[in-house]
């Protein structure tokens, strides 16, 4: 019970301290988005030229565009590959960082070093190491040609932009794992040992259970990220290409925003992503989220 | 350990070091290819072997590109949203945990909802309200009717105009509108014993006292969590610098590198210098972590909770 | 000794008029309350936890609204006063000292709020800590210090602005048993130096019986009783009261009478008596005598010997009898208990659990 003993009972006061942040809240957060939502009933000219009612006519044509549907999917996909690769990954180093062995101290610094390396700043080192000419992998090409063309190929374009995104996404995921595991009370792995349980059966019986919680937040906020971040990513690495194959939705919406002038469909397209992340955030915690809660 | 683990260890160092590589190999390679010259690059392609190009790559950086200007908008982007967030949410928190307020759970809603829908997916009508941060009152004017009225007495309606791009505020605010702070700080707080605040309200603290006196000290750290993580995020943004600023002159680094990129695929880019580039960029943030690792660490453990 | 203590309060007494608390419009925390407190007086308010002890302590203090009524301290209405402008001072559960500051400026922080110079700052914080044996630490921070260390800041922040009320909540319980008791008896000693009216709220009977002039018993927001430690032991207003001073409880039989004689439930005559109807019958287990002639039989069961005494569980009626012996006295051979209950040493409470003042005129029936 948190009764009022504990608390001032000024009237002003909070309201005083409250507002500042609430009105850059209000003014670019809410006010964005409740404008998406209008722009996307309404044929909107650039530069100011007025505006029109359209009922649904923005959401149908959106719909109605075979690209907005492969922009989607291929955000589907970028979504579950790079988002199950940037949970896994970590959870892997996470696990084999938690022993105390040798290189553990020196792997819990440097795994968080891309936090302070921009996407856009990484993007362009894999752009030069991945580049087929004179990348990493040119040599590959040397001996079989073509084999290694992102700017030709889709999926070597993806699959560059998987590997950087794993990369930034290391940092966040490594440290909420790694302190879920170290919250593991020692006694219980005692036990385990004691019950015979094996160092390999301990990870699967007693270390991924129990850090159930933090591997759900992860892959949940991972879901959003990976659908975000990666923008910076993909305008520095492929530039949405080639031929569109690495065209997810954030990407769409800032080119037919500020190239297009499209702010109708961009704000359509706004709107439908938000409403995508939103549901995708509920529907996660309403499902998992109840299962996966232990009392320690 | 419990018992003699060696199979386990083994494998366990060999993920931790294909981690290690992983991280550090493309920061590695991309100190090496600052080292060489453009012709050097062109030839050989990537060298793992340092070269002794290193100064002259840096010197072009410096004296051909606006990298220098852009890394001190780089800093009063990152240091403005870092500070503001961290004032903003501690004023914020500490009114929502010690007042005895009604609305604090609607607020904190309020707030907490911002966390789910990052800046870049809502750029395009954030660019509008940048556009424009009146705005906003523009169109309430003209939903109440309020307009409608000025405009019968004084021939047009109210059409206030104030626009942030291409302006160090512009790039900071929109950045600050979010719940992270907040949240950190509220759980912190709720982490205090409450008696501490019965303690000082008995000494005579009012609410002033008491937020300069115990609740600051006692903070500090998580305060520092808190402005590690908000700097290196605001060093960090893409999307917003990109569309915020339209002139080199008030890019961020970040966005002026990734603008060393040509952007026809005719000619092999100048890789060296944006190696170099990419490295000089990156400088301050990882020397930030390197110093304050224990801070950033903190500051993500936080917000996960 | 008073004359060249430093910290010494006038003390004031306070009074509660009709004082309720709720929390929300349907559940009532405290009923109105009544109560008064002499100036310099030592109250205890003793109760089972969420009984509104802390409650009752906190609305006094300031850090708790009344609902309704008034509370005065020296005369001066008060429930509307900010906690600084009461005039008194707190001792809290865990201290709640200040992490971040030394014991110097824990001490010294109230007279530093209210724009106290430094010079008599310092003055004021010295003398304390000297009173308090806290001299040789006052540049230490809380952390380093031990429990009853500690425990001596709390105190010295609460006694250096000289309040003519000071209240504890539960300032003991933190402590392991030996501290306590060195705790209790310094409290007990500077409070007779310092002559504050004192109101000290906790769980434990012990601390209430030995430091209280008064004890107010509070159960559910009630006041059971309200009166000095003896006559909450020798006349508790209630089986509440009875069970909840002394340890083990007091024993508790249903009785009934006929008019003409009371029995127990076995149908047993216990004692000749005019009373009519069901009461509740209590006996301290201290009271209880072994006698070979006694009139009460019952079965042992179990005995612990705590060494300074010896607890006796036995079968009666139903219900479980406890019988402390003290040291020394002879232990029961058999497992046949003869019981009397010495007529002095009973009390009689009516089925809602109040005590029957009225003579009740029993007669042993030999």
């Amino acid at each position: 019970m948190t009764s009022d003993s504990a608390r001032f009972g000024h009237r002003w006061l909070p309201i005083l301290l409250v507002l500042p942040l609430m009105i850059l809240i209000l003014l670019f957060f809410y006010a964005p988005v409740i404008q998406a939502f209008y722009w996307s009933f309404f044929l909107e000219q650039p530069f100011g030229g007025g505006s029109q009612f359209v009922g649904f006519d923005n959401f149908s044509r959106v719909l109605a565009d075979p690209e907005f549907w492969r922009a989607t999917w291929r955000t589907l996909i970028f979504m579950v590959t790079a988002s199950a690769l940037a949970v896994v990954l970590p959870l892997v180093l996470a696990i084999a960082a938690d022993r105390q062995i040798r290189l553990s101290p020196v792997a819990r610094n440097v795994l968080v070093w891309p936090k302070g390396v921009a996407g856009a700043s990484i993007g362009v080192v894999f752009a030069f190491i991945f580049n087929p000419f004179v990348g990493i992998l040119a040599p590959l090409n040397n001996w079989f040609p073509g084999l290694w063309a992102p700017g030709l190929d889709g999926v070597d374009a993806f699959i560059t932009l998987i590997v950087a995104h794993v990369w930034s996404g290391i940092p966040f995921n490594f440290v909420i794992l790694l302190a879920g595991l170290r919250a593991v009370p020692h006694t219980l792995y005692q036990a385990a040992a004691l019950d015979g349980a094996g160092p390999w059966r301990r990870i699967r019986d007693l270390q991924l259970p129990l850090i159930a919680p933090q591997l759900f937040l992860t892959l949940v906020l991972e879901f959003t990220e990976s659908i975000t971040s990666v923008f910076a990513l993909i305008d520095t690495i492929t530039k949405g290409g080639p031929g569109g194959a690495t065209t997810l939705l954030v990407y769409k919406i800032y080119a037919d925003g500020f190239r297009g002038y499209d702010l109708s469909g961009a704000s359509t397209q706004t709107v439908m992503l938000m409403i995508f992340v939103v549901l995708l955030a509920g529907c996660q915690f309403a499902f998992l989220g109840r299962r996966i809660n232990y009392e320690r | 350990m419990i018992e003699n683990a060696r199979s386990i260890n083994i494998a366990a160092s060999v993920i931790l070091a294909i981690g290690i590589v992983y991280i550090l190999g493309p920061l590695y390679l991309a100190l090496t290819t600052a080292s060489h010259s453009y012709q050097e690059t062109l030839q050989n392609g990537l060298t793992w072997l340092p070269g002794d190009d290193l100064a002259d790559n840096i010197r072009r950086l410096w004296v051909e590109t606006r990298i220098p200007q852009q890394m001190a908008n780089s800093l009063i982007v990152a240091l403005g949203n870092a500070a503001l967030t961290c004032v903003l949410s501690f004023l914020t928190a500490y009114a929502l945990v010690w007042f005895r307020i009604r609305w604090a759970s609607v607020v904190f809603a309020l707030i907490l909802a911002t966390i789910m829908l990052p800046l870049d997916i809502r750029v395009i009508t954030t660019y509008q309200v940048a556009a424009n941060i009146l705005s906003p009152v523009n169109a309430l004017l003209d939903l109440t009717g309020l307009n409608s009225l000025i405009s019968r007495f004084f021939g047009a309606p109210v059409q206030l105009e104030l626009s942030i791009l291409d302006t160090h505020i512009g790039l900071i605010v929109p950045l600050v509108a979010h719940g992270t702070g907040t949240f950190l700080f509220r759980q912190f707080f709720l982490t205090l014993p409450r008696d501490l605040f019965k303690a000082a309200r008995m000494d005579g603290a009012g609410p002033l006292r008491f937020i300069w006196d115990i609740l600051l000290p006692l903070s500090r750290t998580s305060v520092a969590a808190l402005f590690v993580l908000t700097f290196l995020s605001g060093w960090t943004q893409y999307l917003w610098p990109l569309v915020g600023a339209s002139t080199p002159e008030m890019q961020t680094a970040v966005v002026g590198l990734a603008r060393l990129m040509p952007d026809n695929d005719g000619r092999m880019p100048d890789f060296p210098l944006m190696m170099a580039g990419a490295v000089i960029v990156s400088l301050i943030p990882l020397l930030m972590i390197a110093l304050l690792q224990r801070f950033l660490v903190r500051g993500l453990v936080l917000t996960e909770k | 000794m008073n004359a060249i203590d430093p910290i010494h309060a006038e003390a004031q007494g306070i009074r509660l008029s009709g004082v309720t608390k709720s929390y929300d419009a349907k559940a009532v925390t405290i009923p109105p309350m009544d109560i008064e407190m002499r100036a310099g007086e030592f109250t205890v308010i003793l109760g089972p936890s969420g009984c509104g002890k802390s409650t009752l302590l906190q609305m006094i203090a300031g850090l708790e609204r009344v609902t309704g009524g008034t509370i005065s301290i020296g005369g001066r209405e008060v429930q509307d006063l900010e906690p600084k402008e009461r005039g008194l001072a707190m001792v809290f559960q865990n201290y709640a000292l200040y992490p971040h500051m030394t014991v110097a400026q824990n001490i010294g922080y109230s007279l530093r709020v209210a724009g106290i110079q430094r010079a008599e700052r310092d003055a004021r914080v010295k003398a304390v800590a000297r009173m308090l044996g806290l001299a040789d630490f006052l540049h230490r921070k809380p952390g380093q210090l031990s429990g009853g260390q500690r425990q001596r800041v709390a105190i010295g922040r609460a006694i250096i602005r000289e309040p003519g009320v000071l209240l504890f909540d539960e300032p003991l319980s933190n402590l392991d048993a030996q501290l306590r008791q060195d705790m209790r008896l310094e409290l007990a000693e500077l409070h007779h130096r310092i002559g504050a009216t004192s109101i000290f709220v906790t769980h434990d009977q012990v601390e209430a019986m030995t430091l209280a002039d008064r004890i107010l018993i509070l159960n559910k927001g009630r006041v059971e009783q309200f009166d000095t430690p003896k006559t909450i032991y020798s006349r508790p207003a209630s089986i509440f009261v009875a069970k909840f001073i002394g340890a083990p409880p007091m024993n508790i039989l249903p009785v009934s009478g006929d008019g003409r004689a009371l029995r127990f439930g076995n149908g047993k005559v216990f004692a000749a008596s005019p009373l009519k109807g069901e009461f509740l019958l209590g006996i301290r287990p201290e009271s209880i005598v072994l006698d070979r002639h006694g009139p009460i039989r019952a079965q042992l069961r179990h005995r612990e010997d705590l060494g300074s005494h010896m607890i006796l569980t036995a079968a009666f009626d139903l219900v479980d009898l406890r019988i402390a012996l003290p040291f020394g006295s002879a232990e029961p051979q058999q497992s046949d208990l003869h019981l009397h209950f010495p007529r002095e040493c009973l009390h009689l409470f009516d089925v809602e659990g109040r005590r029957i003042e009225a003579d009740f005129h029993l007669e042993y029936a030999n």
